[in-house]
């Protein structure tokens, strides 16, 4: 049982030390700055929400299809790290698998340009 | 079967993304109000086996199970793009996400 | 590493994506119906590929075709095509008429095909998820319909529960087989007489999440309702293509990889087959609407189908392929008849709306009964070889109790199937349905010549089906 728990003490540390680092950059925050909110502080900042509201109401459908663009297309990025770092070993049938799926993707994307879909109005 | 895991061994992941299905499937099949909290179970019960295949993965010192994981959190992503663009549709429908109201059809 | 063995996926997938361009860059107006039609030349062109494709496994051992493949892979293209032709005559009026349909339904069909050929269970996933996402789509497809907003919810929130299954069994089988390639995951349980426990657990929940798929008993209560609301074209697609190829893993899956393991699963095919044909044939009595009928008349074919794979046999599995190829046949001509019942514009689906149809429409309504009477499995239709078929193989694994409950249930959904004939030759007529355009006349007199003269071909297609069945045992 004691061995079990020594394994699992590199969480502990790693948990503790998390909580007193998030701790001290709040506590220091609210020790030594200044505080003097005003309208334009606390207002909208580009993503068109008021900074300090009830998050629990409905808002524009139009932000459900910016995060449904977002999630596809950032998850690229996971396939890419992988190839570019054993780019050296996969020779060229990898370099060309991965210009494909990049292929795919500008399809996507060529479709969602047409379609209008990046268009806010 | 215990070879990147450490003396801790396979059965604690096993356990872990087992009571994640568990919570996903009972998510799905107990929740009463939101459709939302669905798509979350989904992605719940896509992570439970993910996590089993990274351990599978460390235990066996076979890469591949890392690979799926990778091909699942992008399946994953479509997925929940996909549920949520038809979460719209029904709701420009029907004015509503509740669980309980989607009963236009029965028998 | 041999390119031109997925040469068919490769170049569907290039006709996919230049289709959508193409689509999207038009300038006014919806390309609809030349997207179709590239949509139907593409799956020909890739038909021909795929009869042509070498033997042999390539990519790492992912990708695998054989005989069985390219069956499988014919099949689903046929289905994806005549789904396609089903759609062009009413699109406006389903609201179906934008480019992307049949773009979708060529990326549906491009899983299923995938899915045919997976030698590993990264394909077989991908390839499943594949098909499956595109017709969680294809179902909300008619924005403004309730009905198909709510289908296309429902199937995906049970779809994903099922493919979330699948997924976790595949983490199983991989974590105790050790390995994700079917080869040699049948030698790591050739080399052991002990199964895994895990192991087991992994198979069962494979098994659950794929008769998800091909909407068999327990986990068929998504089928009716997804049937009745999606639009009628694509529940046409959703009985065809998409469950040949959840048997086409089904059988891939089970005959190889867990071939050594047959005595643990074989029961419960068994039984999944026993209660899937008993519920078809008796929850199917009392419905009103034909696509809801459909749907539980697909149950109870699901379970016939299963028969084949119970008896574990080169011989079940054959009569599988056979009846899977019957299945499609009949399956869309009865779609393309209820597509055509549409009476002052709107769409009807009832089966009263048929009454008297042999009186006012009498070429839609012999169509109709073709493929009645070949869904009940009488001779000499197309049904009937698929039926007797697995029968066959059934008694000869010794499996009587199988086919005995299959017998019954034939002759309980035989009431039904003929119920709707009666309905059609001699009730009361109702007031004559539209004028249908051509390409539904097409598919359902092309589907009925191929029903009802079955016999001619049923010596290649058991011949082909033969040669798909020696391969998954090789």
């Amino acid at each position: 049982m004691t061995s079990v728990l020594a394994d699992y003490f590199p969480v502990l540390v790693f948990g503790v030390l998390a909580v007193i680092i998030a701790g001290a950059m709040l506590g220091s925050s609210l020790l030594f700055g200044h505080q003097k909110p005003y309208a334009e502080k606390v207002s909208a900042y580009e993503c068109g929400f008021e900074a300090f509201d009830d998050a629990r109401h409905r808002f524009d459908v139009r932000f459900y299809l910016v995060a449904i663009l977002f999630i596809i297309f950032d998850l690229e990025v996971a396939f890419l790290f992988p190839w570019a770092v054993s780019l050296s070993r996969i020779g060229l049938f990898g370099f060309l698998s991965m210009m494909g799926f990049l292929g795919i993707l500008t399809v996507g994307f060529i479709y969602e340009w047409c379609k209008g879909a990046l268009d806010w109005d | 079967m215990t070879g990147g895991l450490g003396s801790i061994g396979i059965g604690p992941y096993l356990t872990v993304s087992a009571i994640l299905l568990v919570l996903g499937v009972f998510g799905i099949f107990l929740n009463r109000k939101n459709v939302i909290i669905i798509l979350m179970s989904i992605e719940l019960i896509l992570l439970s086996a993910n996590l089993n295949f990274v351990a599978f993965s460390s235990a066996l010192g076979d890469l591949s199970g890392q690979v799926f994981t990778l091909f699942v959190l992008t399946i994953a992503a479509a997925e929940s793009a996909i549920g949520l663009a038809i979460v719209t549709v029904y709701f420009r429908n029907r004015g509503s996400i509740e669980v309980e109201d989607i009963t236009m059809m029965k028998g | 590493m041999n390119w031109t063995l997925a040469l068919p996926e490769i170049v569907l997938a290039l006709c996919g994506l230049a289709i959508l361009v193409f689509g999207v860059v038009q300038k006014k107006g919806q390309p609809f119906l030349s997207c179709s039609m590239l949509t139907i030349g593409a799956f020909v062109l890739t038909a021909f590929l795929v009869v042509v494709s070498p033997d042999g496994t390539g990519y790492n051992h992912i990708f695998v075709n054989d005989s069985f493949a390219r069956f499988m892979k014919l099949l689903s293209l046929a289905g994806g095509a005549l789904a396609t032709m089903l759609t062009v005559g009413y699109a406006r009026e389903l609201k179906v008429e934008r480019f992307e349909f049949p773009v979708l339904l060529l990326f549906s069909t491009l899983g299923t095909m995938m899915m045919a050929s997976s030698g590993n269970l990264m394909t077989l996933f991908i390839g499943l998820e594949l098909s499956s996402l595109a017709i969680y789509i294809l179902c909300a497809f008619a924005r403004d319909d309730v009905r198909g907003a709510e289908a296309g919810l429902k199937y995906f929130v049970l779809g994903s529960l099922a493919s979330g299954l699948l997924l976790y069994g595949s983490a199983l089988v991989y974590g105790f087989a050790g390995t994700m390639e079917y080869g040699a995951i049948q030698t790591a349980l050739s080399a052991t007489s002990a199964v895994p426990m895990g192991l087991m657990i992994g198979i069962v929940f494979m098994l659950a999440g794929l008769t998800f798929k091909l909407s068999a008993v327990p986990f068929h209560m998504w089928t009716p309702d997804v049937y009745q609301g999606a639009p009628t074209p694509v529940t046409a697609f959703m009985a065809g293509a998409p469950k040949i190829a959840a048997f086409a893993l089904l059988l891939r899956v089970m005959a190889g990889p867990f071939g050594h393991v047959a005595p643990q699963w074989q029961i419960l095919i068994e039984a999944i087959s026993i209660v899937s044909m008993l519920f078809g044939s008796l929850a199917a009595i009392p419905q009103t609407d034909i696509k809801r009928l459909m749907a539980y008349s697909s149950i109870g074919h699901m379970g016939y189908a299963l028969m084949g794979l119970s008896a574990g046999t080169e011989e079940g599995m054959r009569g599988t392929l056979v009846y899977l190829t019957t299945y499609l046949l009949m399956n869309v001509g009865a779609f393309a008849v209820i597509i055509a019942m549409r009476r002052k514009g709107r769409a009807v689906t009832g089966i009263a709306d048929l009454a008297g149809l042999g009186r006012t429409d009498p070429g839609l309504a012999t169509a109709m009964a073709i493929f009645m009477f070949s869904m009940a499995g009488a001779p000499p239709l197309a049904g009937f070889f698929g039926k007797l078929m697995v029968f066959y193989a059934a008694i000869n694994a010794h499996l009587f109790g199988l086919a005995a409950v299959g017998v019954v249930s034939s002759v309980i959904g035989a009431y039904y199937y003929v119920r709707i004939i009666k309905v059609m030759f001699f009730d009361e007529a109702a007031a004559p349905l539209d004028r249908r355009p051509l390409s539904l006349s097409f598919v359902s007199v092309g589907m009925g010549i191929a029903t009802a003269g079955f016999l001619i071909v049923l010596g290649p297609v058991s011949t082909a089906a033969q040669a798909a069945a020696q391969a998954l045992f090789r």
